[in-house]
């Protein structure tokens, strides 16, 4: 027959083979036809020995606590630092461990690329074919994870292990690898079984969120009460080469199990969950490769809110520029259980301090009080990101930008204040710091940090191609020296909070000159970018 | 007609996202060669249904038949059903060629109707960039590559969501000629979600209009139809407005209003009618008083 494109011609009459294309043939294709430059190769290279380099500097702290361990704890060494320490330690640990397995959840953890979703996935290809690369690329990655998880959980109750020799066995190392990985690749299993079922994903993900949590509460419990830190001791001295054995055997076995589960259902896995997993999978990766955090913002909050039904509630009788920030406000009181993150996250700088650096204060736990907070007023920032890009609903209400950000600075104010106030009360309350004006002097320096909040909101998307000045240290992206700014600012604004931390002092002048620096700080930068035309 | 041209059958089909019905009580048959277009306001459910049909969407209660028999999401499955939904991910690195190639090369062997990459490149109009990455392409350019796609392999029914979105008005009247002529001539059945009522006239469909989550029974399609335009011309009379009204013109070609409604057979002839197609299109895009 004929029609407007000419001779229709019969598929058989066009070149096809009668043989069906395999995923393997298909994959063939589109590799062999990908341009992909040298330069690209060179940035993956040098992006996986940069990641490497990093792992190892942050992974030689609590590893060097395999060797030699032993002998100090036989000869009477092993303080109650070193007791609080290996509980706190091993706590992180299985508060990280559950983390990544949210995080894989959140990605799938089965997905393919968006390409293969959307061209290949609806296709007369074998599912379970096209799945298996992608299943293996999550097992690999899964038991990569979890074996750092197992040689990090047996490193952090290094100082109790009872194994009677001066070095650490090889048996035990390798037994405690494969038990993280077992365990982790068996959750990991679990949770591409409860791909397709969105009430028992949701349930997994709460059980991993549990067991962070009360990970996280445990190890400031540790450090609290002897007791509990005496029991979780003793439970590491009792680890022996047939624990181990039994542990590894039994995890590796339920992983083969769930993982045969995961073989089997490849086959019939739905293409509707997939489509939409892999296509936030896709932009997300691409996101975090170009460390564009507003996309990554955005993939959240659609994710968040996709699906909900909202109270609709009236626009509240406030002076226009307090309207707008209404915005805000509203945003997080629907969002209680972020709050609740929030609020339990004040917990971290109290655990970090402890299980990395083994000291009751310092700069570790300043340094998280600093990110805490900052992340604490970000959360308050989400329509002042927003009118980084666009502005038309400030323009639309007829607000002055300057006024704007005025009415908007309040709420990552509070949320800092707060945040710290919080952290501090329980780093006081955990025994870390001591005096009762704590509490005080975190609540003045909110403030002052959140300026550094809201210059992050306010700063552009990162534009990959812009190289930026050639610095000491070679071309330096704007993008990073703009948010390192940023963090400089939060530095400043939150210094005498920051110092009287490390020191573990805190005197009423400290109140009054953290008043006046987050006064100034946050101050002056509002005068300053509310003159900057955006 | 007989039971077996029946290509797609749904009864009391019910959707809903959580608690919100966007569907309810559907009932639809949908036979070997015919063209549907699906018409409703945005947000009524016309791409639900489409996903549905494609079982991509897991429906409340109801039943679809689909070629046979239920939507299984196997490869049997998608080798007779060709989906044109959502904007695709394309592969970085690969031609317009190369995707129309990888396309035919996923779905041997071909057997059927469908069109090689050379005369579908040259049909879409997409012969200046047929070596150009689909990325580098206008949205118009993308959209034609879409649809392009999905005729590069043979399939038995092709749901398309909105396929006249950033078409120049001269190609969506090929593309209906294509989808006609060549697709639905050669057996196969179209069911599509559209706004372009002239696209879906050129196309010769059968219109199924949904509102508020219901196929619109062709009665009291009518009924709106002529309340709506009674309420227009109301409107008119008052403001003693001289502007053109294409409800009136719509009338004027039709002829009379009592053309519609008039039951299944009849009905279906006013849909192939073109000026029953051009005073439908204009009663349901007046808006509502």
């Amino acid at each position: 027959m004929t029609t407007d494109a000419g001779t229709v011609q019969l598929a058989d009459e066009t070149g096809a083979t009668e043989t069906p294309s395999s995923v393997r043939s298909i994959r063939s294709f589109v590799r062999g036809r990908r341009r992909r430059s040298w330069l690209d190769v060179y940035a993956i290279g040098f992006a996986i020995v940069i990641g490497c380099i990093y792992a190892s500097d942050l992974l030689t702290a609590p590893l060097s606590r395999l060797s030699g361990t032993a002998a100090a704890h036989a000869a009477g060494q092993a303080s109650s630092l070193a007791a609080s320490q290996a509980v706190a330690g091993a706590a992180l640990v299985v508060a990280i461990t559950a983390g990544l397995l949210m995080l894989a959840q959140a990605f799938g953890p089965i997905a393919v690329s968006p390409a293969d979703s959307f061209w290949l996935l609806l296709s007369p290809l074998s599912r379970r074919a096209l799945l298996r690369r992608p299943t293996a690329t999550v097992a690999g990655l899964g038991a990569l994870a979890g074996v750092a998880a197992g040689v990090l959980a047996l490193a952090m109750a290094g100082p109790y292990l009872q194994h009677g020799s001066r070095a650490l066995p090889a048996a035990w190392l390798a037994l405690s690898a494969v038990s993280g990985a077992g365990i982790f690749l068996a959750i990991v299993f679990a949770g591409a079984l409860a791909q397709p079922r969105e009430r028992w994903r949701t349930r997994l993900r709460a059980c991993c969120a549990a067991v962070a949590a009360i990970a996280v509460v445990g190890a400031v419990a540790g450090e609290r009460w002897t007791a509990l830190e005496h029991a979780v001791t003793a439970g590491f001295a009792r680890t022996s080469t047939g624990a181990l054995g039994v542990l590894a055997a039994g995890s590796v076995a339920l992983a083969a199990v769930v993982g045969a589960l995961v073989w089997l259902s490849l086959g019939r896995f739905p293409a509707g969950v997939l489509r939409t997993d892999s296509a936030r999978a896709g932009r997300a990766l691409l996101a975090a490769a170009f460390l564009n955090v507003p996309l990554l913002t955005w993939i959240a909050e659609d994710n968040h809110w996709r699906g909900r039904l909202l109270p609709s509630r009236a626009w509240p009788n406030l002076p226009p520029a307090m309207a707008l920030a209404w915005a805000d406000w509203r945003r997080l009181g629907r969002r209680p259980a972020l709050l609740t993150v929030l609020a339990g996250g004040a917990l971290v700088p109290a655990l970090a301090g402890a299980a990395i650096t083994g000291k009751p204060h310092g700069w570790t736990i300043a340094a998280t009080l600093l990110a805490g907070a900052i992340v604490a007023g970000l959360h308050g920032t989400a329509t002042t990101r927003r009118d980084t890009n666009d502005q038309t609903l400030r323009r639309m209400l007829g607000v002055d930008a300057r006024a704007a950000l005025l009415a908007r600075a309040a709420l990552p104010a509070l949320l800092a204040a707060a945040w710290l106030t919080l952290a501090l009360t329980l780093l006081v309350a955990t025994g870390v710091l001591h005096g009762w004006l704590w509490p005080a002097l975190g609540f003045i320096a909110g403030p002052g940090v959140a300026a550094a909040a809201l210059r992050m909101a306010r700063t552009a998307p990162i534009n990959p191609a812009d190289q930026g000045p050639n610095l000491p240290t070679g071309p330096t992206p704007p993008w990073l020296i703009s948010r390192a700014l940023s963090v400089v600012v939060g530095l400043i604004g939150g210094y005498p909070m920051l110092r009287a931390v490390h020191a573990d002092q805190v005197h009423p002048d400290g109140l009054i000159a953290q008043l006046l620096v987050s006064a100034v700080v946050l101050g002056g930068y509002l005068f300053i970018a509310g003159n900057v035309p955006q | 007609m007989s039971a077996d041209a029946t290509v797609v059958a749904v009864r009391g089909l019910r959707v809903g996202y959580g608690s919100v019905v966007v569907l309810a009580d559907i009932e639809l048959t949908v036979t070997a060669g015919e063209i549907i277009a699906v018409t409703g306001v945005n947000g009524v459910g016309k791409s639900t249904l489409l996903t549905c049909l494609a079982g991509l969407h897991r429906p409340a209660a109801g039943t679809m038949s689909v070629l046979g028999g239920a939507p299984r999401d196997d490869p049997a499955f998608w080798r007779a059903v060709a989906l044109v939904a959502d904007q695709p991910t394309w592969y970085p690195g690969l031609t317009v060629r190369e995707h129309l190639e990888l396309i035919r090369l996923t779905h041997q062997p071909l057997r059927g109707w469908c069109l090689p990459a050379d005369e579908l490149i040259d049909f879409f109009g997409l012969a200046a960039r047929a070596d150009a990455s689909p990325l580098d392409m206008s949205s118009g350019q993308r959209q034609r590559l879409s649809l392009a796609a999905a005729l590069a392999r043979p399939s038995r029914l092709l749901l398309l969501d909105e396929p006249e979105q950033s078409l120049d008005a001269d190609f969506r009247v090929e593309l209906a000629g294509l989808l006609r002529e060549g697709y639905a001539d050669n057996g196969g059945t179209v069911i599509m979600a559209t706004h372009d009522a002239d696209f879906a006239l050129a196309a010769g469909a059968r219109e199924v209009r949904l509102s508020d989550g219901a196929i619109v029974p062709d009665d009291e399609d009518y009924e709106d139809a002529t309340d709506e335009a009674d309420e227009a011309d109301d409107a008119d009379d008052v403001d003693g407005s001289d502007d053109a009204d294409p409800t009136d013109e719509a009338d004027d070609v039709n002829g009379s209003d009592d053309e519609y409604g008039t039951g299944d057979a009849e009905d279906a002839d006013d849909i192939q009618d073109p000026g029953a197609w051009t005073a439908h299109a204009a009663r349901h895009t007046r808006p509502r008083a």
